[in-house]
């Protein structure tokens, strides 16, 4: 293209090329492609662990960047979304393009897709358009050599005036040659000036019409922006560029446009459309030479099975088993072992620490059932997250995710969900925070939204001892069928809520399913385990400080006002004797059940654990425990027990190709709180207090987890709220309507 | 004749999209254009969505959306 390329920022980048360049700064390079190019596997395989995940201002759209040093040079990658276009349809879209656009990066690196070539091409032929130096990454080579594509490289630098390095990401394949050609581009962006790709004669003299227009007119804004952008996109009568520059694209008018326009019914949009596709698919007959005779592909030999008629669902349906099944019983193990781990030998070692400094022996509570309690609870997480983060990561590279979303689709969309929510929702059986943030493997807001409010109402495995106490005194006999009962509300709730949802937040808009199924392929082992670790650390730091600090609020409630010794006169109890009469009416309005449900917003595993505290507070453990054995003998416990979870997460793998069973076995309380619980409920509020305990907001971390994967505070809010009230009115119904059946109360 | 009444294995001529502004849009950026041939490989276990195949990769797109996109049918 012709056009210098424009820069906003004055200082340190200069208006012209320096001599040298590229000597003393860092060079930011923007990595823009078609989502399925390998364009993250390939980030993965330059960057790796230098890789910084965060988001991009405002939006939930995850934003890579990463600085290091290649040859001396210092570089910014900043990864931009995966994007089939950069029309303003798509929040990527407008991101990728308002980042091309307004931040002016050194260089663009333009990954494409080696095998589909054409529609790639789409993409490079808008990204030229913007006027800066390009490198092409000719991604995913190896697979097109394998296909027996002849692709003619030097002839594609030839026509596009472009750099271009194959790659192949996967086997860090062309990532040395290709930082090379971007720094050599970058160091003298005058030499590697993109062509100006040639629009036709009536498209071109109505572009030169308006931005001589807007240089006449509107000098400083099309000094601010590549001039032939600007034109070709308010041209196409883009209102999101129409906005941000505020003109109105009537007042440009010009001969050559109104013919244009005249010639083709006004629609300029489509035409550019057509023409750009016209270049890509013309340069494609150019380079690129197919083998005449085609093989059936490896991904239509799967897809025959794996999208049969009859086959689909059977199929996907083992498939999410096998994920919900490898990623529980692989963590498990270690869930446990923290447990252990910070339950019992690091509590003793603090308070042998703190008893050595002579701090007072509230500070050991303090530490050790606030603080320790807390990171033990975090880390907790951390074992599941990784876990699901690891397979979840699996099934969208390999390209399964996407088959899943079109085998599910017809389903998830009757409740206004996309086929892709079924898989987050389903992980939310097992826990609801890995599943709410599962949630990103969506692509819409809305999508998004709904799905991670409706997870909640999937009964993870923490409600499940608090089902197991009750159901275990009240109804031992039918105990299977109680439980499932519950899951099945749930389910039900669900599809109410969505359809409810669809009706009220989200109604009017719907996203349509437009989705490319991309072959299948291997992701590397690398990309998935620097992916997994990404996303785990991301909850470490993120919803891990905020776990901690309510861990913290949570101890003082239970341990003030000073000196407590009854829990009924600590400020949980006071709280739950206020609530008491609002839960009166579900049967169950004492204050122990009250402020049990209360600790339980923290984990709802804990309802049992106050239960127990409350109930039958006797036997005070930190008084009568046996004098602690040597530090030496617990490390070697610890590492010992580690070395059990191991092996467990490895049995537990191998038995999911066995019979799996749901074991309700050692999950009921002490004797003395079942006693305490028979007393205390009948059996109809007993079965009201769970359908409250399934629908009641499910934990802090849960609600932590919405408010950051949403990025706003007025989802939790929403959430938090309607999951209230829907617990009390379906408890309510249960208690109230089983009185009137004449079921006891 | 629309897309959505093809049947697995049959080509069509994209002759005229009925969609307008961001779906018209992202149709064409995924494409679907005009004077295109467009082939319907698959329809999903539940009835909906149809997979096709365009500018040689896989699209699926929801029957409802389909309807939109007139074809002659080839062969």
């Amino acid at each position: 293209m012709s056009l210098e390329p424009k820069r906003k920022e004055e200082g340190e980048i200069a208006a012209k090329p320096p001599l040298h360049p590229v000597a003393k700064r860092t060079v930011t390079v923007a990595v823009a492609g078609n989502p399925n190019a390998g364009k993250s596997t390939l980030i993965n395989a330059i960057a790796g662990s230098r890789l910084h995940v965060g988001n991009w201002p405002g939006v939930t759209v995850e934003k890579k960047e990463a600085v290091f040093s290649f040859e001396g040079q210092t570089i910014r990658l900043v990864d931009l979304p995966g994007t089939y276009s950069l029309s303003p349809y798509t929040q990527e879209e407008i991101i990728a393009r308002d980042y091309l656009v307004r931040e002016r990066p050194d260089l663009v690196i333009n990954v494409v897709d080696a095998t589909n070539l054409e529609r790639n091409l789409y993409l490079t032929v808008q990204i030229l358009e913007l006027g800066l130096p390009v490198v092409m990454a000719l991604n995913i080579y190896d697979e097109a050599q394998a296909k027996g594509y002849k692709i003619d490289v030097a002839g594609i630098e030839r026509m596009l005036g472009v750099v271009v390095v194959p790659t192949t990401a996967t086997k860090n394949r062309g990532t040395k040659e290709l930082l090379e050609a971007t720094l050599r581009t970058a160091a003298d962006p005058g030499a590697h000036r993109p062509q100006r790709l040639n629009y036709g004669s009536d498209i071109e003299a109505a572009i030169a019409g308006l931005a001589a227009g807007l240089q006449e007119k509107y000098p400083q804004t099309a000094e601010n922006y590549p001039l032939r952008w600007l034109a070709c996109k308010l041209m196409e009568n883009d209102a999101e560029v129409a906005r941000e520059v505020r003109i109105d694209p009537a007042e440009l008018a010009n001969e050559p446009l109104a013919h244009l326009r005249g010639a083709h019914d006004e629609d300029v949009e489509s035409l550019m459309a057509d023409t750009r596709y016209g270049l890509a698919a013309g340069l494609t007959r150019e380079v690129l030479h197919k083998p005449e005779l085609r093989k059936t592909e490896m991904t239509e030999k799967i897809d025959r099975i794996v999208l049969n008629r009859f086959l689909g669902i059977p199929v996907f349906l083992a498939a999410m088993w096998l994920v919900f099944k490898l990623t529980f019983d692989l963590s498990t193990p270690f869930v446990d072992w923290l447990d252990a781990l910070f339950g019992g030998p690091l509590k003793l070692w603090t308070a042998a620490l703190l008893g050595v400094l002579h701090a007072p022996v509230w500070t050991v509570s303090l530490v050790n059932d606030g603080i320790v309690s807390g990171v033990g609870f975090v880390l907790e997480f951390v074992p599941v997250i990784f876990a699901m983060m690891f397979f979840l990561t699996l099934l969208e590279g390999s390209g399964y995710m996407a088959r899943a979303a079109f085998v599910m689709d017809r389903a998830m969309h009757a409740i206004g969900l996309h086929g892709k929510s079924f898989i987050p929702m389903l992980l939310g059986f097992g826990c609801n925070v890995p599943a709410i943030y599962a949630t990103r493997t969506l692509e819409t807001p809305r999508d998004k939204t709904l799905t991670a409010l409706l997870i909640p109402l999937m009964s993870c495995g923490a409600r499940l001892p608090v089902y197991a106490l009750f159901v275990g005194v009240f109804f031992a006999s039918h105990a299977g069928t109680v439980i499932w009962s519950l899951y099945v509300l749930g389910i039900i709730l669900a599809i109410v809520m969505g359809l409810i949802f669809k009706k009220t937040l989200f109604r009017g808009e719907t996203p349509v399913f437009i989705m490319e199924l991309p072959p299948y392929r291997l992701p590397s082992f690398k990309s998935l385990c620097l992916h997994t670790w990404e996303k785990g650390k991301h909850f470490l730091v993120k919803a891990g400080t905020f776990i901690l600090a309510f861990s913290i609020v949570m101890w003082f409630l239970i341990n003030l006002p000073w000196g407590v010794h009854n829990q009924a006169d600590s400020y949980l109890g006071k709280t739950g004797r206020v609530i008491a009469p609002i839960v009166e009416p579900l049967g169950f309005g004492n204050w122990q059940a009250a402020s049990s449900l209360l600790s339980g917003l923290m984990a709802k595993e804990i309802v049992v654990g106050t239960m127990g505290e409350i109930y039958a507070p006797h036997g005070n453990a930190a008084h009568d425990q046996a004098p602690p054995p040597s530090f030496g003998s617990q490390l070697k416990g610890i590492g010992s027990s580690f070395v059990g979870a191991v092996r467990q997460a490895v049995a537990n793998v191998t038995s999911t190709f066995g019979i799996a069973s749901l074991s309700l076995g050692g999950m009921a309380g002490s004797s003395s709180l079942t006693t305490a619980v028979r007393h205390n409920f009948t059996p109809l509020a007993a079965f009201a207090f769970m359908v409250f305990v399934l629908i009641y907001p499910p934990c802090i971390p849960a609600a932590l987890a919405i408010a950051q994967e949403l990025g706003s505070w007025k989802w939790f809010g929403i959430s938090f709220f309607y999951q209230i009230v829907l617990a009390w009115g379906m408890a309510f119904i249960v208690y109230q309507g089983g009185r009137l059946l004449g079921l006891g109360g | 004749m629309n897309l959505a009444m093809l049947k697995p294995g049959e080509t069509g001529r994209i002759t005229a999209i009925g969609a307008i502004g961001p779906l018209k849009r992202r149709l064409m950026d995924m494409g679907v254009l005009v004077g295109e041939e467009i082939m319907v490989r698959k329809v999903a276990p539940l009835g909906d969505p149809i997979e096709v195949k365009v500018k040689s990769y896989s699209l699926t797109l929801r029957k409802k959306e389909a309807q939109g996109i007139e074809v002659e049918v080839l062969k």
